[in-house]
C-alpha cells in the first residue's frame, strides 16, 4: 500500500489546493457534510484517491484539520467530507457557506485493502461520525457489488438524532443485497430500530467469520470493544480492519505526533489490520 | 585529503569565503553561545557548544510555509520566497553535524519537504574537533567521535600552528582548492593532531546496543516509565534544545486582507501535543516522556535505521529538574 504524492516535484507540500464548497448537508445538530470541487479543472482531472485515505482541510486564518474523504472514488463528480463541530477549525468550517473556498491537501495515508476484500462477506461496523470512512468503502463496494459476497452494515449512534448519513442508511436499508442494522444507545418514541451499544448488538447478530472480513471505525472506546466482540465471534486479527484517528498536523509523517508506538497513523495508516496494531492498541489508543 | 592553514591566515581565508557565501559562526548573544552571522570577529577558542542546537538554521523555529491575500475578489494563495543562496557554518560540532544528517530522512522520502533538504543543499558545514567533554554529554556512548566527522564538508583539528583540515566532500574541496592560504598536509599530521579530551570518561555510562535491544520489551512497562519521568515538569526545554527533536505544529496568522500559515517547533512534553476533542492518547506524563525516549531509541531506529540522539548532553545539562537521560537509558538497558 504505497502512497503516491500527487504534488509536482519542487512544489510546496504544505500549500493546499483551493476547493469550492458546492453543497452542505446538515447531518445532525453538530455534524455537516461538505461537497467540494477543485477550482482548477486541471487538478480536478488529475486527482485520484482510494477509499480510506484522508486529507488536510483548511479554513484560511483558522488553521487545518484532518478528515477522511467520505465519498467513494467510484463517484468522482465531487469530494465529500464530514465534520463534527468540536474545535476551532471545525467551528470555522461549520460557518462556511456554499461558494466559499477551503484549502485541501491530500490524499494522504494508505487505504482499505480492496484486493483482500474481494470475494469475501463483508461486515461493516460503524459508530457515530466513524461511519464517514466506512461510507467511502461501502459506496465503493456497492458500485462493484458483484465482486463481493454478503454485506452486513451495523451502524450505531448515541440517539436517533445523532445518526449521520440518514439518506445513505435509508438507501442501504432498501438495498436487497445489503443487511442493514441500525442501533442507538438510547431511543425515543419514534425509534423503531435496535437499542444497544454497537459491540453488544454485534454479538447479537453474530456474523459468521467464515470467508468474512470485518471493517470497523468509530470512537476509540467502541473500536476497542468491537475488536473484542469480533474475536469472540471467531474473527482472526487478520480478518479485522479498522481506520484510526490521531491528532495530525502535517499528514505526511514529519510533524511527529500521530504515532501509536512505532506506527505513524498518517503514513503507516490510517487503515490497519488488527494484526498490525494489537500490541499497541490497548496501550496508546 | 588533508590540508593545513596557519593560525594568522584562517580569518583572512574565512573572509574570502564570505565573498561567496553567507558565513555563520559561534557568537555570544545575551551571554549564551549560538550560531550567528559572522561579522569578521575573532573566533572563540574555548567554545564548548551552543545552547540551542544549530538545527534552527535548517528547521526554523518559526517558518512561514505560504501566505495568502484576500482582497475583494477570490482568495489568492502565495508562496513565500524560498531561502536561497549558499551558506557556510563554521564551528559546528561532530554531534550537531550528525544530528542534521539524522533528520534528513524525515524531511525527504515520499513527500519531500522542500525547506529542510533545500537548506541542507545550500549549506557547507565546517566542523571543529572538541577538546573538552561538554557537561551532560555522552557522545562517546552514542558512537560519535568528537574529533572526527563524516557529516561535515570539512572538519578541523586545531594545532598550536593553526588548523589541519580533513576535506570530506567535493563541496569542501571546492572551498580550499587552489587557495594559496592552504598548504598540503597528511594523514600522519591529522592523526597527530588528535588531542586528549578534557573530562572524558574512561568507562561508558551505558551500552547503546543494550538500550536498542531492550527498549521494545521495556516500552510497555508502565512502572518503569512512571519512575523515570516522576520529576519531569513538562517544560519541554529538552525538546527545544535537542538537535534531533523535529516535531512541529502548523498554525495560521491572519490580519484583515492577508495571512500566512506557519510551522513552529512543538514538543511531545505538552499534553496538547496529542489532545483531541474527546480523547488524548498521551494525557499522562509518563506516556509523554516515554514517547520522547521511544521516538529516539525505538521508533526512529525501526523506521529509519538511525538512533535519533547524538549525546550532545543539552537535555541533561539544562533540565531544570536534573532529569538525566543517561540514567534513564541505563535503566532501560538493565
Amino acid at each position: 500500500m504505497n502512497q503516491t504524492c500527487q504534488c509536482l516535484p519542487g512544489t510546496n507540500i504544505y500549500q493546499p489546493h483551493l476547493m469550492e464548497i458546492v453543497k452542505i448537508i446538515a447531518e445532525t445538530e453538530d455534524t455537516k457534510t461538505f461537497h467540494l470541487q477543485f477550482q482548477d479543472p486541471v487538478i480536478k482531472g488529475a486527482f485520484s484517491f482510494l477509499s480510506g485515505q484522508f486529507a488536510e482541510y483548511s479554513v484560511f486564518g483558522e488553521g487545518e484539520a484532518t478528515f477522511c474523504i467520505s465519498s467513494s472514488p467510484t463517484r468522482m463528480d465531487h469530494l465529500e467530507f464530514s465534520v463534527k463541530r468540536v474545535g476551532r477549525v471545525t467551528q470555522a468550517l461549520h460557518h462556511l457557506n456554499t461558494g466559499d473556498a477551503v484549502g485541501f491537501r491530500g490524499p494522504y495515508g494508505n487505504h482499505f485493502p480492496l484486493d483482500r476484500l474481494e470475494g469475501k462477506n463483508l461486515v461493516f461496523i460503524g459508530g457515530g461520525i466513524g461511519l464517514a470512512p466506512l461510507r467511502s468503502l461501502i459506496q465503493n463496494v456497492l458500485d462493484n457489488r458483484l465482486d463481493y459476497g454478503e454485506i452486513i452494515i451495523l451502524y450505531g449512534a448515541r440517539s436517533p438524532q445523532d445518526l449521520c448519513f440518514k439518506y445513505d442508511l435509508e438507501a442501504w436499508n432498501q438495498n436487497p443485497t445489503v443487511k442493514m442494522i441500525t442501533t442507538v444507545d438510547a431511543g425515543d418514541k419514534a425509534w423503531k430500530g435496535k437499542v444497544g451499544l454497537v459491540p453488544i448488538v454485534l454479538q447479537e447478530i453474530a456474523p459468521s467469520p467464515t470467508n468474512a472480513m470485518a471493517i470497523t471505525c468509530g470512537p476509540p472506546i467502541m473500536i476497542r470493544y468491537t475488536l473484542l466482540a469480533l474475536e469472540k465471534l471467531g474473527f482472526t486479527p487478520s480478518q479485522i480492519w479498522t481506520t484510526l484517528e490521531m491528532k495530525m498536523k502535517c499528514g505526511v509523517g514529519k510533524c511527529g505526533r500521530c504515532n501509536i508506538g512505532p506506527l505513524y497513523v498518517c503514513k503507516d495508516g490510517p487503515v490497519f489490520s488488527f494484526e498490525e496494531i494489537r500490541n499497541f492498541i490497548s496501550d496508546e489508543f | 585529503m588533508y590540508k593545513k592553514i596557519g593560525r594568522e591566515k584562517f580569518l583572512p581565508w574565512l573572509s574570502r569565503v564570505k565573498t561567496q557565501a553567507q558565513v555563520f559562526a559561534p557568537v555570544r548573544e545575551n551571554g549564551l553561545w549560538t550560531y550567528g552571522e559572522w561579522k569578521n570577529q575573532d573566533l572563540p577558542e574555548s567554545f564548548l557548544n551552543s545552547r540551542l542546537s544549530p538545527k534552527g538554521l535548517f528547521l526554523e523555529s518559526l517558518e512561514p510555509l505560504f501566505g495568502w491575500t484576500s482582497p475583494a475578489g477570490p482568495l489568492q494563495v502565495k508562496p513565500v520566497p524560498s531561502s536561497s543562496g549558499p551558506r557556510v557554518i563554521f564551528g559546528i560540532k561532530a554531534c550537531d553535524a550528525r544530528a542534521i544528517r539524522i533528520l534528513e530522512p524525515v524531511f525527504s522520502g515520499n513527500f519531500p519537504d522542500g525547506f529542510y533538504p533545500g537548506n541542507l543543499a545550500r549549506t557547507i558545514l565546517l566542523g571543529v574537533a572538541c577538546r573538552v567533554q561538554c557537561p551532560g554529554s555522552f557522545c562517546g556512548e552514542m558512537g560519535i567521535d568528537p574529533q572526527d566527522s563524516a557529516n561535515c564538508d570539512i572538519f578541523f583539528r586545531e594545532t598550536p600552528q593553526g588548523r589541519i583540515a580533513k576535506i570530506v566532500t567535493g563541496k569542501g574541496k571546492d572551498l580550499v582548492e587552489g587557495n594559496d592560504l592552504w598548504v598540503e598536509s597528511s594523514q600522519e599530521e591529522w592523526e597527530s593532531a588528535r588531542k586528549e579530551i578534557k573530562g572524558r570518561r574512561e568507562k561508558p555510562l551505558f551500552d547503546l546496543e543494550k538500550v536498542k535491544d531492550r527498549i521494545a520489551r521495556r516500552f510497555p512497562e508502565e512502572d518503569l516509565w512512571q519512575r523515570v519521568s516522576a520529576k519531569c515538569i513538562n517544560c519541554g526545554a529538552c525538546t527545544y534544545l535537542c538537535p534531533t527533536c523535529h516535531c512541529f505544529d502548523i498554525c495560521d496568522l491572519q490580519v484583515p486582507g492577508r495571512g500566512a500559515r506557519f510551522r513552529c517547533w512543538d514538543s511531545c512534553a505538552y499534553p496538547s501535543f496529542t489532545r483531541m476533542p474527546v480523547h488524548n492518547p498521551r494525557e499522562e506524563k509518563w506516556r509523554r516522556y516515554r514517547q520522547r525516549v521511544g521516538h529516539k531509541f525505538y521508533f526512529y531506529p525501526q523506521n529509519f535505521q538511525l538512533v535519533a540522539c547524538v549525546g550532545c548532553g543539552r537535555c541533561v545539562a539544562h533540565c531544570p529538574v536534573n532529569l538525566d537521560l543517561r540514567e534513564v537509558l541505563l535503566e532501560v538497558a538493565r
